[in-house]
Formats: C-alpha cells, structure tokens, sequence
C-alpha cells in the first residue's frame, strides 16, 4: 500500500471518527462527549508522557542501550504539541463531569473545604501551568536533539544531562496533575495517595507499548537496521518489568482500600467493581496484566519483535481500558456504543497522522549523539 | 605428563569469544566450554548447549508455591479454625494475595538458586581441573577462556592452532588430574539426603516410643503438677475429698450469726456505724447492687427489673415502713420478709448496716422537710 493511499484513509477515517464522535454531543449527550474526550486525552497523554520518561531516564542515567532508539520516543514525546490543546479543551468537561467545579460544591459537606481547589478557576490554572511545563522539556530535549543530526556538537548531551533531573520533576508534577486532577476530580469526596503512580505505571507501559510499535513500523521500512535483539530485548524488558509493577500498585491500592473499609474509599470501588464494572475491571486485569505477563515470561520472548508487536497492541488496549474503568462509571454502568468508535477513530487515526508525521522529521537516529556508536555496540 | 584435560585460548573481551566460538566448533575437535567472569549472554547458544530447564523449574515451583500459600491460608483460615478478622469473611481472598506473592518468590528463588548450582551447575566441585590451571585468576577476574576438552582422538596441537586462529592471546594445556574431587555436588546431596533420613527416622522412632512405650514419660512442663483443685478428688485423705471440711463452731469473718430469729427481737438493735460519706458510699454501692433490682434506685418500690414474677416489692417509702427502726429493717435483710430471701450470705454484717443508713438517706431524701433545704 503505498504513503498516500494510507494518508487518504487515516484521514478519511479522523474525520468519520470526528463527525461520530461531535455528533455524539448532541445525541448522547454533554457528560457521554466529555468522558469520552477525556479518556482519550489522558491516554495519549500518558502515552506521550511514557516516551518522555524514556528519553529523561536516558539523559538522568547516561543509559547507552537507547541512544540508538532515542529519536523513536523523542517523536512520540511530540505528541504534547497538539495534547495542549486537546486538554485545554478538555476543560470543556468541568461542569458535565466534575462535581467540585459546579456551583453546588459549596453546599456539599463533603467537599466544601476543597471547593477552591477543585473550582473551574484554579483547575484551569493548573492545567494551563502542566501545558507550558510539558512544551518546556521538548524545547530542550527534542529540539536539541534534532539541532545535534545536524552540527554534531556535543553541548547538548551535556545540557541534556544538566536539563533531565529538572525534566524528571516535570514528568511527576504532570503525571500527578493528570491523574489527580482529571481522575480523582470525578470523585472528589474519594481520596488515593497513590493513583498517581498507578498512572505513572500504565504511563509508562504506553510509552513503551507505542515504542515497540514504532520499532516495528521503522524496521518493516528497513529504516532502523542496526537495531538488534539486545535493543528490543530491553524494551521488552522493560515493558515486562512495569507489567509486575502495575499489578503490584494497582492491588496494593485494592487491597488496602478493601482491608481498611473506610467509607471515603471504599465507595468508589463499589462504583467501579459494582454490577457489570465488574466484568469491566477483571478484563483489566487480564489484558493489563495476565496476558503480557506470560507472554513476556521466556527470555526470547522480550526481543522478540514478533511476540512484542501483539503483546504491544493488547497494552495500549489495556491502557485505554484502564482509563475506561476509572473515568466512565462516573456516568453510571459501562457505556460502549458507536461514540465511543467514533472518538477511537478520531484520536486514533488524528494520532496515527501525528506520529507519522513526526517520523519522517530529522533522521531515524540520533547521528550527532557523542554515545551512537557504544549504543550500536551495546550487547546484554 | 600427564594426559591432556582441555586446551584453554584466552580472550580479552566477551566479543572476542562470541566471535571465536565459530570458527573453533567448525573445526569440530572435541567438546568446547568457556569461561567467563561473568554471564555472558547467548554464549550457551553459540556453544550448542541444550536449553536450560530452569526457566520452566522455576515457573511451575512459583506458581506451585503460590497455589499452596492459597490452599494451605484457605485451609487455615477458613477451614480448621474459621475466623473473622476485620470483619472479613474468613476465606477473602484480598488477604491471602501478599503471602500468595511471598511464598511463590520463595519457592522460585530456591529453586532458581538451589537448582542453578547443585543440579545443573553440579557446584561445588572443588576439584575442577580448570580450578588447577594458571588462568584461572584472569578468569575470575577480566579474561574469558574458551576451552576445548579431550576426547576421542583429541589433539592437543590442533586445538592450540584453531585457538590461536581464532584470536586467542594465550594458551594453556590444563592437565587431567590424578583422581576425582571427593567434595562434588553429588556427595552434598547424598549427605543432605542422608542426614534427612536420619533425621525423618529418629524422629519417628522417638515418637513412637514416647507415645507406645510407657518407659519415659515426656516432659510435660507445667501442664501436671502435685496440687489439689478445689472440688477435685484426692485419695490422700480417707473420705476421698480433696478439699477438707472447717472445724465444728467454726465463723467466717463478718458473719456472725445474728442474735435474733423474729424480726420483733432485731427491732432492739443500734446501728453501730457513724454516718460518714464513705459508709453512705458503700451503703449506695451495695443497696443498688443488691436491693434497687426491686425496691427501685429511689426505694419507691418501683424495680429496675421489671417484676416478671407476680410478688410486688415493697415500697420502702410508704409511711408504714419509714416508721421502722434501723434494727427492723436491719432484721429484714436479715431474715428476709415474705418473698424476700436472706441476704445475710451475701452481706456481711457492716455491709447490711451501711444499706440501712443508705434506705434511712433514701427515705429522708423523698420526704424532705423545709428546714432540710436551709
């Protein structure tokens, strides 16, 4: 098939996806249109978060393993670029979804004392502050980055080193404004310490998850030729490690919500594990964890692009599901009909036209990168 | 010297070796095994070695320890001796998951430790003629070795020149020792197992003669000891009781028997104690102990116990009975009063004097003059 042909139908397929998915508005509904918009914002989000905490990791630790792989997570990082807009429309949704920005919250016991915090006016700050943090660590680390192919100079390792602690806390203050704020803003009276790691895990998961399918989709082009077994073994490894790691915070939440029984926490894994949400949350578990667990056990498996591509796909899906099951039964029981088509098409394809894009800027590697050769020569 | 164990090519850098171990397996001269300072991945497959089955020793071991975390929490928890805890249902499943993830890493670990090194490593093997040679210090230290071991038709000098082909630095021909180690792998299980045999049999042996041959009898620490419980048996004494019966005429203290057997005789009697707060204290405490059930907290004759038996109790503020001496309602408690039992058995004697200034205070309290209130 050839790049315009492909272009016509992911283009024709956005638009179908954003007719169904702005048609939804009016015929499902304002609170349906909104879920939907912010699930699919907080996936690509934590999706393009996931590939920033690759490249930040990669410049904290000197890793060599990646530098060869670096420019894939670099382009999918680019993906904040248009996310910024998509979650400043996204505030959209505070009157539909979030009962801490309706006038009422000043009334409700529960949630009086927080009604500054969770009021349209602060919450719209604190979004538009994560978007101009989140374009900060592109302009340092993609940008440079691309500028090295070109003159070779290695300044910007160095500033890329000096930049990544700073980039680290970007990530967690982002991370943490996504999952407290869009998620646990549903069910204000409902209070985790720790649903922003579990978002960090499923983040991360993503970012790598769409690494190993942009590792595909180079090498089916024989763009990525010195990429070997030891590279995608580490992606692999990686992706198998933070399976373990989202199950292990995902049921320490569970198990300790449902052991302490306080009402202020236990309420909202009635509502999420209640009736048909509970079919919902074991398929989580299944495809979130079970399924790349064992698919990922034997050693070959974690390079073996093969095993990877489907186990990568079955991730994202998960991924998404998992921002399914914490954002939709704030509607009540699990909705899934052609709205919901309608916005994968459109984000999906939308996303697929971004990448795609970014995949043909600057070269496949980071040429100018003082450590290319060590990483090309990296063996496990 | 003696014959030839294996010839040793030394390399400098774990790729030195990937590379050679090739072109040496293509001249095909005996079985090759390499040795490095540390892991060096996919050298067991360059080397032709068969697939370890550790991997899958180690899955079933895990996912055998945690099914029997499970079963055996299940059977403890829910089974043998059922338990709320927490209000939980005694077989929650929430709470068996961490023991479930300790005991399958458990098991795991052992088995991928254990088995790695007595079973398939058959470690230690002290005895190693590589041990013996001269570049085994590099080895454990920054060189990697690929040796090539004797066999049939095995000749030294080939192997030297498909080594040094190959890129080797060094060569050394490791001569075969004189006799086999006798600390190997197989001597440690065989004395493990033996001590576990021993001690499987000595322990039955050991119960089985504590338990069926009455020679010793076991040490039972506190649970049997030389003393008389009260109410028990005793053949020491000739009556066959444990316990023995007071001397004739004999009184507990505070239990006088009264002087009197009619209430008009107790009507006499002086209440010798003073009216202090601590004897009204103790009149109250004992009063609503042991008469409000009845006579009610105010002494009106209204019970805190609703009366489910037909009597109705006396109401100590009637006219009738606030016109009685101390002594008399002294004698009452006594002797008790139409369906009122003695409480002599129950209150000693300062105690039922204390109870009769308590009903005194009672009474006064509900009947209180004007010149009481100034």
């Amino acid at each position: 098939m050839n790049s315009d042909r492909t272009a016509k139908m992911l283009w024709s397929a956005t638009a179908l996806g954003g007719a169904a998915a702005g048609a939804s508005y009016f015929v499902a509904g304002a609170p349906r249109f909104w879920a939907n918009w912010v699930v699919w914002f907080l996936f690509l989000l934590t999706l393009a978060l996931g590939a920033l905490f690759l490249v930040a990791l990669e410049h904290l630790v000197s890793a060599r393993w990646s530098v060869p792989l670096r420019r894939i997570p670099e382009r999918l990082a680019s993906l904040l670029i248009p996310l910024c807009a998509v979650g400043l429309a996204a505030l959209g949704s505070l009157q539909a979804l979030f009962p801490g920005a309706r006038p009422a919250a000043a009334a409700d016991p529960l949630i009086a004392g927080k009604a500054a915090w969770l009021g349209a006016p602060f919450f719209s700050a604190r979004v538009a502050l994560c978007a101009a943090l989140g374009l900060l660590p592109l302009a340092v680390l993609l940008r440079g980055s691309l500028r090295q192919d070109r003159d070779r100079d290695p300044r910007f390792t160095i500033r890329a080193r000096r930049f990544a602690p700073v980039c680290m806390g970007i990530f967690a203050l982002l991370v943490t404004q996504a999952a407290f704020d869009w998620i646990g803003g549903l069910t204000p009276a409902w209070y985790s310490d720790v649903i922003g790691v579990y978002l960090f895990a499923g983040a991360f998961m993503a970012g790598l998850a769409a690494c190993v399918l942009a590792v595909v989709y180079l090498k089916g082009r024989e763009r990525l030729p010195a990429i070997r077994f030891d590279h995608v073994y580490n992606l692999g490894a990686f992706l198998f490690a933070f399976t373990v790691f989202w199950a292990y915070i995902a049921f320490a939440q569970y198990m300790l919500m449902w052991y302490g029984n306080l009402p202020d926490e236990v309420l909202w894994y009635q509502a999420h594990t209640g009736g048909a949400w509970l079919g919902v949350a074991l398929l989580l578990a299944l495809l979130h964890f079970f399924v790349p667990f064992f698919a990922l056990v034997p050693w070959d498996a974690k390079g073996d692009l093969k095993r990877l591509r489907w186990v990568a796909v079955v991730v994202l899906a998960a991924h998404w599901l998992d921002l399914y099951w914490l954002v939709f039964p704030a509607l009540g029981g699990p909705l899934f009909s052609w709205p919901e088509l309608g916005f994968a098409l459109f984000f999906g394809g939308g996303t697929l036209l971004w990448v795609r894009g970014a995949m043909e800027r600057g070269e496949d590697m980071p040429v100018g990168d003082p450590f290319l050769r060590e990483g090309l020569e990296f063996r496990l | 010297m003696n014959e030839t164990f294996a010839v040793l090519g030394l390399f400098d850098s774990a790729q030195a070796l990937m590379e050679a171990v090739p072109k040496v397996k293509a001249m095909n001269l005996g079985r090759l095994e390499a040795y490095t300072p540390y892991p060096v991945h996919g050298l067991d497959r360059a080397l032709d070695q068969r697939r370890s089955p550790l991997a899958g020793m180690v899955m079933v071991m895990g996912v055998l320890g945690a099914l029997t975390a499970l079963l055996f929490q299940y059977w403890i928890s829910a089974v043998d001796y059922p338990i709320v805890t927490g209000g939980k249902a005694p077989s929650s499943w929430q709470a068996f998951v961490p023991i479930m993830f300790e005991v399958m890493v458990l098991f795991a670990t052992f088995t991928a430790g254990l088995g790695m090194l007595l079973l398939l490593n058959r470690l230690p093997y002290f005895g190693h003629p590589v041990l013996q040679s001269k570049a085994i210090r590099g080895i454990t230290r920054d060189r990697f070795a690929l040796a090539v071991e004797a066999g049939e038709g095995f000749d030294p000098e080939a192997a030297r020149t498909a080594l040094e082909a190959a890129g080797a630095r060094d060569i050394e021909f490791v001569p075969a020792p004189p006799r086999g180690p006798w600390l190997t792998a197989a001597f440690i299980q065989r004395s493990l197992a033996g001590i576990a045999v021993v001690c499987l049999v000595s322990g039955l042996v050991m119960y089985g003669a504590v338990k069926f041959i009455p020679v010793l009898p076991p040490m039972v620490h506190m649970e049997d000891q030389p003393r008389l419980d009260p109410q028990a048996e005793s053949a020491f004494f000739p009556d066959g009781r444990g316990m023995r019966m007071p001397v004739a005429g004999t009184v507990a203290r505070g239990f006088l028997p009264p002087g009197f057997t009619t209430e008009d005789e107790a009507a006499r009697l002086v209440n010798p104690l003073p009216r202090t707060p601590a004897v009204l204290a103790r009149g109250r405490a004992e009063y609503e102990i042991r008469c409000a059930v009845c006579h009610g907290v105010l002494g009106n004759g209204i019970p805190t116990l609703s009366a489910a038996y037909g009597a109705k109790p006396a109401n100590l503020q009637a006219p009738g009975f606030r016109a009685y001496s101390d002594g008399r309602i002294y004698g009452a408690i006594v002797l008790g009063k139409n369906a009122m039992p003695s409480y002599a058995a129950d209150l000693p004697e300062d105690a039922r004097w204390a109870v009769v200034h308590y009903v005194r205070a009672l009474q006064r309290a509900q009947n209180a003059k004007d010149e009481d209130l100034k």
